[in-house]
């Protein structure tokens, strides 16, 4: 496996081990390499200096010739275990006396070398000369061997504590590195392990732990932030899909309750001018012509409700379809314009409008005064048997919405709760055409102008008592 | 005028009596003497001053003893041989090797040779005990040391005690 593909711990642990490995083992090279000179200049010095004292006491022994005593002094060596042979030679360079003394001849140079020690074989031997009186003749030559087996024996203890040493620390190392490398690794895998559980589940609701306020801190953050970007825009993307859905369940309902309600209404006004056209066209009836006039005349107001339904219906939907344009609105303005339109309706009654102070709104003023055209002309209507018609528009107080509440109330003749929801349906008609016309289009014109504006609308009533309409423009939460 | 008597009569000895490979390791020996023993700085003179080593009686070297100190020094010192006819004659001198032909005067002689810090060798028997130094001794044909440690101390000489290591050391006997 390629270092790049391996896990992030186990790579951070092999850099942590391999650059503490490497110092180790430079540190432990160097101070042996330091060691192993040293030592050696050590030996070389040590060996010099036995060899001075050998020389300086065999002095006598060479000058007066005495080989008994000479190998008697060589004997003190025995002491010195790394000494594996000496020799003292005569001034004519003659092989004088021997350390060991069993040791054959071939262990000793047949000849004196030149001064000094060098290493040879892993020994350390070498020359120097015997003198008595410095500058005066020389007496004599000492050659001394050493095996160097102390040295040996140093470097394996050095070697040994070497190879513990590095044993030892690798462990530590080993153990601290597990330790220390999940301060980086740990907010990382943390950080993999949410981007695996966001990638594997879709779920966007995960957040990554933070350890700390370094980079991988701001990583964590920044990952966390886009994490919450997407969940809010998910969550957003499904209340819109939540939203058009119902728009069109909506829709679809109001357009199916549009179509039976629309067939309905068309054929009732149809199959009247159809009665009628049979009437007429039936030659036994010999209809006198006033009567016959009378039925024309029938027949033009059918066709006539029929084209006011049809206009109705298309200015209907063409609410859906026309943009909105929101602009601040007076609202009291807007009502006194609407209640001013309606003078044709209020002809002949007695009619008091009690405004109140309404603030000033946001929306689509053409649309918004349907909304009061047909909210006033519904109170209108439903109020012509009172003498005395009372209609109230305002605020409403003491509500739980927390957007403003208008109301417009009337004394008219009410409505029984339990219709209330079929109130805004198209074509939805609690009332007999006979007692009340209309087209059945109006409220479900006013409650698709103030959907559209993101409000809700309500009425309260009881039968006899008159009704309240209340409407908002905008819901709290909708409050974009 | 004395000098040249000397002269004549060590000529006289080399002709006499041929020396013996033995007198050529001795003729070493008394060089090497001069390197273990310590003089009085007034017995030795100044640091040029020359080690003088004397042979009186017939001369048993030949021309070893001069071969030995041939170019030779103790540090600063100059090594120089020298004949004496007797024992009376001498005057500076360091080493002093008396010769068999001398055996009989020396006993006599020996407290004022003493006095004179000279470090006395011979070979014949009975040298320490009349007070003598140095005697050579040949054991199993090698030559031997026994040296009077008393006698040296009378003289001021300091031995080193490497030299009495392998030499045979004798208090002195009384007289």
């Amino acid at each position: 496996m390629a270092f790049e593909d391996i896990p992030i711990q186990r790579k951070l642990m092999a850099i942590i081990l391999a650059t503490s490995g490497v110092v180790l083992v430079l540190t432990c090279a160097t101070f042996l390499a330091y060691e192993f000179s040293t030592f050696r200049q050590t030996a070389v010095r040590q060996l010099s200096t036995l060899g001075e004292i050998i020389a300086t006491n065999s002095t006598a022994a060479l000058a007066f010739d005495n080989q008994t005593d000479a190998g008697e002094i060589l004997r003190a060596l025995k002491a010195e275990h790394h000494i594996v042979a000496a020799a003292l030679y005569d001034q004519r360079g003659a092989l004088f006396a021997r350390y060991p003394v069993d040791a054959p001849e071939r262990f000793f140079p047949a000849r004196p070398g030149a001064d000094g020690y060098r290493f040879a074989d892993g020994h350390l031997s070498g020359f120097a000369p015997v003198v008595q009186v410095k500058g005066s003749q020389r007496l004599g030559t000492i050659y001394l061997e050493s095996d160097m087996e102390a040295m040996r024996e140093r470097f394996r203890l050095y070697g040994g504590i070497a190879i513990l040493v590095v044993v030892v620390s690798s462990l530590v190392a080993y153990t601290l590195s597990r330790k220390l490398q999940q301060q980086i690794s740990r907010p990382i895998l943390a950080l993999a392990e949410t981007a695996q559980a966001v990638s594997d589940r879709q779920d966007y609701t995960v957040r990554a732990r933070k350890h700390g306020r370094d980079e991988l801190g701001l990583l964590t953050d920044a990952f966390n932030h886009m994490l919450e970007q997407i969940q809010a825009q998910n969550e957003l993307l499904e209340k819109r899909v939540r939203e058009r859905t119902a728009e069109l369940e909506s829709a679809n309902d109001e357009l199916e309750a549009f179509g039976s309600s629309a067939a309905h209404d068309l054929r009732t006004p149809l199959r009247a001018i159809a009665g009628l056209a049979d009437v007429l066209l039936d030659a036994r009836a010999h209809l006198p012509p006033a009567e016959a006039q009378r039925h024309l005349r029938m027949i033009r107001d059918g066709s006539a409700q029929m084209s006011e339904l049809i206009d109705a219906l298309l200015a209907f939907s063409r609410l859906g379809r026309q943009a909105l344009t929101r602009q601040t609105v007076d609202l009291g303005q807007l009502c006194r314009e609407a209640f001013q339109d309606l003078a044709g309706e209020r002809s002949g009654r007695s009619v008091d409008l009690r405004l109140g102070s309404l603030p000033p709104a946001e929306g689509d003023p053409a649309l918004l005064r349907i909304v009061f055209v047909n909210l006033l002309s519904n109170a209108l209507k439903y109020s012509r048997p009172r003498a005395q018609t009372l209609i109230e528009v305002g605020l409403a107080e003491d509500q739980k919405e927390s957007v403003p509440v208008y109301f417009v109330r009337d004394n008219g003749v009410g409505f029984d709760m339990k219709d209330a929801d079929k109130l805004f349906g198209v074509f939805q008609r609690l009332h007999h055409a006979h007692e009340f016309e209309g087209t059945g289009v109006g409220l479900a014109t006013v409650r698709r102008v103030i959907e559209r504006h993101g409000g809700r609308i309500w009425a309260e009533s009881l039968p006899g008592a008159g009704a309240t309409f209340f409407f908002t423009l905008s819901t709290a939460a909708g409050a974009e | 005028m004395a000098l040249t008597l000397l002269g004549g009569a060590g000529a006289l000895a080399r002709a006499q009596t041929p020396p013996t490979p033995e007198y050529q390791v001795k003729a070493v020996f008394l060089f090497n003497f001069a390197q273990f023993v310590e003089w009085p700085p007034k017995v030795l003179g100044g640091d040029q001053a020359p080690i003088v080593i004397g042979v009186v009686g017939d001369d048993p070297f030949g021309p070893y003893l001069d071969e030995a100190v041939q170019g030779e020094r103790i540090g600063t010192h100059p090594l120089v041989a020298r004949r004496f006819r007797r024992i009376e004659d001498i005057t500076a001198c360091h080493i002093l090797f008396i010769s068999r032909s001398e055996a009989g005067h020396f006993e006599s002689m020996a407290p004022r040779l003493r006095a004179l810090g000279i470090l006395t060798v011979a070979d014949f028997d009975g040298f320490i005990r009349q007070g003598g130094i140095i005697q050579f001794v040949t054991v199993k044909n090698k030559i031997r040391l026994r040296i009077n440690v008393e006698a040296a101390k009378g003289a001021s000489l300091t031995i080193s005690s490497k030299l009495l290591r392998p030499a045979m050391v004798v208090v002195q006997e009384p007289d």
